[in-house]
């Protein structure tokens, strides 16, 4: 089986072909991707390991239209268009470090994405509302980030990623910044609500347990996917 | 509402606190500068106000002149009466003659009115703080407030006034006689002019005086309120006799250097206080700046989220612009505060100072006017608004340049 193909038989969520990566380093030019293809099916889970280094998040900000690779092409279900207006509803994204919102309450990050997305209501806020219990933050939706833990913010971002009930999620190291137990609960949780919605799940992670529960698992070694 | 307009209004009120420090800096800097401009440019204002007021106060909003005397004055006050929009015309006199009391001479001016009809034209009484404007006849005279300050006249004084015509008559071998008035009246206008030299008699001792017989020199005009007084003038031009050559004249037209001058000036302070909120407005873009730079990450994960980055760079624009509105609204608030308490300032300022009757002596006031005029409210508020929605956008422009992805790894 090769990376280009994906293990489910459903519709193929995201491709990734040929994908080339450079970046220039002082007078230097890096290749850090080459030539990467992947593709994820409908409800699918895989994650990428690799050293520091290897080109593992360029791949998911690739992936998640965030930049424009030097060669190669990423499709979202077939489409090429990967713009801003497109990204607000197919897919939701965790950080390693939480990037939540200091203003803004756990309920209010939750439904940010909502806001981008250009639709918020009180249907919208009623979901926002059911994530964060099913994320176990009922009782503090009114707390700010700085009134959480660790593990509480990386919950409300994994809320705010399943806001605007996306077909894909690029999960970035998101257990990175967290201890051993609340990282193995927070991939419960993330694992737990994609197979729950039938949601396709990329993870990028150092942490070997956690990649063993997704359906496949790819190495990244020097901008090369095995 | 859009997510950048809330997102702009939660970062600058966030929730659990009232202001954060950097966006109270930007808005106190914004409201002084408005707080200066509205109490500058309405004390200048209110001078301007009281200059114009007292112009017509004293000259009615037309006055009519000719080059020569104007013999038939009940004829032109008829013709003038019956002008649509004019309220009052009144005739009157003018010289210069020489005042004695008590071996203390004088050189005033010598005002020559028409007791009857000089209200329906110039509120006289208003001006008389001493005596009555009712007592004023052929053997009485009416004194400016600093003359009778200066001879040392009190009302029920008997001064002496003699004219040019004196040493004419002398030329002829024939006596004239300075004539002995009564004081029944001190007036003060608040013009240091007119205050510290101005005689008024009756229009028929000023005749006497001059000789003029029943001619006068020319001819006050009251017009309704809200009319133009340029074009009303040009309507009693038309309608005065041919003869003697006269023209009627605004008192716009015949104070338009002096009018000039301190709308130049009024303006001049306007254009050199509206770099303090140039100034203000480099703070905002220098505290959005800052914003930026803080919110880095944050702006990736709006990128990350699906924002454009033209909404990213409204949410600062947005920020800019309430910058502004807050400013402007508590500048309007604090300066016309402190107008409202102008006078209790002055007063504390004149006391600790012991400046007091300095100050109404040199400036015949002991209030400060205050006086603004919509249009230049207008301008403040807009001007002001506007400058600090473009003090947003060099930030707004940097933020909206930032890629998602190295805002995500700024550190």
């Amino acid at each position: 089986m090769t990376n280009d193909q994906p293990v489910t038989t459903g519709e193929v969520l995201l491709a990734a072909h040929d994908l080339r990566m450079s970046y220039l380093s002082g007078e230097r030019r890096l290749e850090v991707l080459h030539g990467v293809s992947l593709a994820v099916g409908e409800g699918e889970s895989v994650s990428i390991r690799g050293e520091s280094g290897s080109g593992k998040s360029t791949l998911l900000h690739l992936m998640a239209g965030l930049d424009a690779p030097d060669e190669g092409a990423v499709t979202w279900a077939g489409s090429t268009d990967t713009g801003a207006g497109r990204r607000a509803r197919f897919l939701g994204m965790v950080f390693q470090s939480f990037y939540l919102i200091p203003e803004l309450d756990a309920l209010g990050n939750v439904l940010m994405a909502a806001r981008v997305a250009g639709k918020v209501g009180a249907a919208e806020k009623k979901r926002a509302e059911e994530l964060l219990g099913r994320v176990g933050l009922a009782e503090r939706s009114h707390h700010l980030p700085s009134q959480l833990s660790g593990g509480e913010r990386q919950r409300v971002a994994v809320a705010r990623a399943l806001m605007n009930s996306p077909r894909l999620i690029l999960a970035d190291e998101p257990t990175g910044n967290l201890d051993e137990k609340t990282g193995d609960a927070i991939i419960d949780l993330l694992l737990g609500l994609c197979a729950e919605q039938r949601i396709a799940l990329v993870l990028v992670t150092h942490n070997a347990a956690h990649a063993a529960r997704t359906a496949r698992t790819l190495f990244m070694r020097d901008g090369v996917l095995q | 509402m859009p997510w950048y307009l809330y997102l702009a209004l939660k970062q600058l009120f966030p929730t659990g606190k009232r202001l954060s420090f950097f966006t109270a800096i930007s808005i106190l800097g914004v409201a002084l500068g408005v707080a200066t401009l509205v109490v500058t440019n309405s004390v200048m204002g209110g001078f301007g106000y009281e200059i114009r007021r007292m112009i017509i106060d004293t000259q009615g909003e037309v006055q009519i002149r000719a080059r020569s005397l104007i013999e038939n004055a009940d004829g032109v006050v008829e013709a003038v009466g019956k002008v649509p929009g004019v309220t009052g015309v009144t005739p009157f006199a003018e010289g210069v003659g020489m005042l004695e009391y008590g071996r203390k001479p004088a050189f005033p001016l010598i005002q020559g009115i028409d007791v009857n009809r000089v209200n329906d034209v110039v509120p006289l009484n208003r001006f008389i703080r001493v005596g009555s404007l009712d007592e004023l006849d052929d053997d009485t005279v009416i004194l400016s407030s600093q003359l009778a300050y200066s001879l040392g006249v009190l009302v029920g004084g008997k001064v002496t006034i003699s004219s040019p015509l004196l040493i004419e008559r002398l030329k002829n071998d024939e006596v004239f006689l300075p004539r002995e008035l009564v004081v029944v009246g001190i007036f003060e206008i608040g013009h240091q002019q007119l205050d510290a030299n101005t005689v008024i008699v009756t229009l028929r001792r000023m005749q006497d005086l001059y000789g003029l017989g029943e001619a006068v020199h020319g001819l006050n005009v009251k017009i309704a309120d809200g009319l133009d007084a340029d074009a009303m003038a040009a309507r009693i031009n038309a309608a005065l006799p041919a003869e003697p050559e006269m023209r009627a004249r605004s008192w716009l037209d015949a104070n338009s250097e002096f009018l000039f001058v301190i709308q130049m000036e009024k303006n001049l302070v306007s254009v050199l206080l509206l770099f303090i909120i140039l100034v203000a407005s480099f703070s905002i873009m220098s505290s959005l700046l800052t914003t930026v730079v803080r919110k880095t990450r944050e702006i990736g994960l709006l990128g990350a989220l699906g924002a454009s980055p033209r909404q990213i760079a409204a949410c600062f624009c947005v920020q800019g612009f309430l910058i502004g509105l807050i400013g402007t609204a508590t500048g309007l608030a604090l300066g016309f505060g402190f107008l409202h308490v102008r006078n209790d300032v002055l007063l504390a300022f004149t006391k600790l100072t012991g400046s007091q009757e300095t100050l109404e002596r040199f400036y015949q006031f002991s209030n400060v006017p205050a006086h603004m005029e919509s249009s230049d409210l207008i301008v403040i508020i807009v001007g002001t608004i506007v400058i600090s929605t473009l003090a947003g956008i060099f930030p707004a422009w940097r933020a909206s340049k930032l890629k998602p992805v190295a805002a995500l790894r700024a550190e």
